[in-house]
């Protein structure tokens, strides 16, 4: 238990980090935010008043506490692009974004984790070298520009997948409660809606993955090359396991918790990339929020995305670092 | 010492990685030179003609030819590459190589920050810091060093403890050799290798980020050639000019692999133990 005291510790430290972070990109970087908020054709007097009502003209340790007093009652401030509050914004456009990221993720580890353990295993083979290869050209891909010749080819040229948008014409009009298209149409049984917006996700979901794919398989690869090596396997092998046996259950099993720590973060840097993707396949979802925010120079809308993608790359990884240490509690008993 | 680097490469990809390398930083030199034209000129006449013998890689929606700009665009993406890796190389190792010689709470203190700010993904962080300047490709890169900092302050940290714990530096101590000569003479050379592995293998990764930043609007504006503004200005083109896109994306990738391929070989030749993960 110690150890998951001092992990939520440490998020918590992370959580202040990730506060003055975005302190400083709102309230010092971006130079005067009283100009800002008060839009571009205000005058003067107009500015002072508002610098005057954000706190701007006091100490920046008390806007500090005022800004995040401001967060901690979920209060982002306001899009002038939309004219909406931004945690409202935000909470539209994340579900889309989530479902994005969680069916790259799936790929990813569909991918990663068989590859990474058959290359350990015939390590310096040639398959290994074949897939050292391909992970290094993986791994120089742009991914926005794999995610343009993707839709070119595949959707535009083959007609396979759909070019754009979450879902085709048809269902135009299918709402849902939670906003995660593919829950919701499960939960709702219409299935005909679940496999379009599945239809709509693949290429994007491939585009955003294959950059991450390219590094878990090396991740996944160093963790379990040296567990191959050990006393265990040569036992098992001596009892007659089988290789299938011996790489599932005992290699797999044992050498999985640094790479799965990995995937972990790797959640939150994709949905950081998704600012890269969305706006290409004309899906909605913070990434093309964040762009959008971006070309309207709304600085207060882009700081919030960066917060709020910050927020979920901490509570994924406390989450997957707690699930492994109550799944293994030897292994961090020393942590 | 030029034996050891000639004997480095031992398969024909890395001896390709190595010329396309060498070709690409010599592009970056002289390729302002070499341009048969000018990258930025207008000419709507001219617009999106497919590659011809006249226009090697073919002309833009603006009638700019796309070859003089991906010369053009070499320098400009390499440089600002390159500027980040040296200030973040700079400010990284100072906070690192400090660190580990005050060592305790000052210690404690940086490289808890440095894990911290590490975790956060860059990309969305520098995106952040971008817009909050202003986008220009100046943005871009500040942002970029804002964000890649701790990489190497985590690193020169551990790589100098590594190295003050031999007994060479005991025995420097006992000579009573002043802290400034300990960094250049006994730390620094010993750091450099592993340092090269990271910065070579982060060239791609730096240049990957910057051409994202550039696609999405807060790095190098529209007429500048870097390569990624320019996908961004082919992506409306791209069923009737597949090439406006097609180069500067090959151009990116080839030299990511390049360098990624020239990283993985140094990390073989020069770090047997694998440090890192």
């Amino acid at each position: 238990m110690r150890y998951v005291a001092q992990r939520i510790l440490f998020s918590i430290l992370s959580l202040c980090v990730l506060l003055f972070i975005t302190f400083l990109l709102s309230h010092v970087v971006s130079g005067d935010p009283a100009i800002v908020a008060a839009g571009p054709n205000a005058g003067a007097d107009k500015i002072a008043a508002v610098r005057q009502e954000m706190g701007l003209d006091r100490p920046l340790l008390v806007q500090f506490w005022i800004y995040c007093s401001n967060i901690m009652h979920g209060d982002l401030g306001t899009s002038w692009f939309t004219r909406q509050p931004i945690a409202s914004d935000i909470i539209r456009e994340l579900p889309p974004s989530l479902e994005l990221v969680f069916v790259a993720m799936l790929i990813n580890l569909a991918i990663s984790l068989p590859l990474g353990l058959l290359t350990a295993r015939y390590a310096g083979s040639r398959f290994d070298d074949i897939v050292r290869l391909l992970v290094m050209a993986g791994a120089g891909l742009p991914i926005f520009w794999l995610a343009i010749i993707l839709q070119q080819i595949v959707a535009g040229q083959w007609r396979l997948l759909p070019t754009a948008g979450r879902l085709g014409f048809q269902n135009r009009d299918f709402t849902g409660a939670t906003g995660f298209t593919l829950f919701d149409s499960l939960m709702q049984g219409r299935f005909d809606v679940f496999a379009d917006a599945l239809a709509h996700l693949v290429l994007p979901a491939f585009a955003l993955t294959l950059l991450f794919t390219a590094v878990g398989v090396r991740i996944t690869r160093t963790s379990m090359i040296g567990e191959f090596r050990k006393d265990y396997v040569v036992l098992a092998r001596a009892k007659g396991a089988s290789e299938g046996r011996i790489m599932v259950r005992h290699v797999f099993a044992n050498g999985a918790t640094p790479a799965l720590t990995v995937f972990g973060m790797q959640f939150g840097w994709m949905l950081g990339a998704t600012v890269l993707v969305e706006e290409i396949f004309g899906r909605p979802g913070i990434g093309r929020y964040a762009v959008k925010a971006v070309t309207q120079s709304d600085i207060h809308a882009v700081v919030a995305v960066v917060f709020v993608v910050g927020l979920v790359f901490l509570f994924s990884n406390l989450i997957v670092d707690i699930a492994l240490y109550l799944l293994s509690p030897r292994k961090h008993a020393g942590a | 010492m030029i034996k050891r680097w000639w004997s480095f490469p031992k398969t024909n990809v890395e001896r390709t990685a190595i010329v396309l390398g060498c070709l690409i930083l010599l592009l970056a030199l002289v390729g302002a030179f070499l341009v048969p034209f000018d990258p930025m000129k207008i000419d709507f006449r001219a617009k999106l003609q497919a590659p011809s013998l006249v226009h090697w890689l073919g002309t833009d929606g603006s009638g700019r030819d796309v070859l003089s700009r991906l010369l053009y665009g070499a320098q400009l993406t390499l440089a600002s590459t390159f500027a980040v890796i040296i200030v973040v190389v700079t400010i990284g190792c100072t906070i690192g190589i400090a660190s580990a010689f005050i060592g305790g709470a000052v210690d404690n203190m940086l490289m808890r920050l440095a894990d911290i700010w590490l975790g956060f993904p860059p990309l969305i962080l520098a995106l952040g810091f971008a817009s909050a300047l202003g986008a220009s490709l100046e943005a871009a890169i500040w942002a970029l060093i804002f964000s890649w900092w701790p990489n190497y302050a985590r690193l020169s940290r551990m790589v100098t403890s590594d190295i003050l714990s031999q007994k060479f530096i005991a025995s420097a101590d006992a000579l009573g050799v002043p802290t400034h000569r300990k960094v250049l003479h006994y730390v620094i050379p010993n750091a450099m290798d592993v340092m090269l592995i990271q910065i070579a293998l982060d060239i791609s990764a730096v240049m990957l980020a910057i051409s994202g930043l550039s696609f999405i609007g807060v790095g190098a504006q529209i007429p500048a050639p870097e390569w990624g503004a320019m996908i961004a200005d082919g992506r409306s083109y791209v069923s009737n000019g597949w090439w406006i896109v097609l180069a500067p994306g090959l151009a990116i990738f080839i030299t990511a692999v390049s360098f990624n391929v020239i990283g993985d070989m140094l990390r073989r030749e020069l770090d047997p133990t694998s440090r890192r993960r």
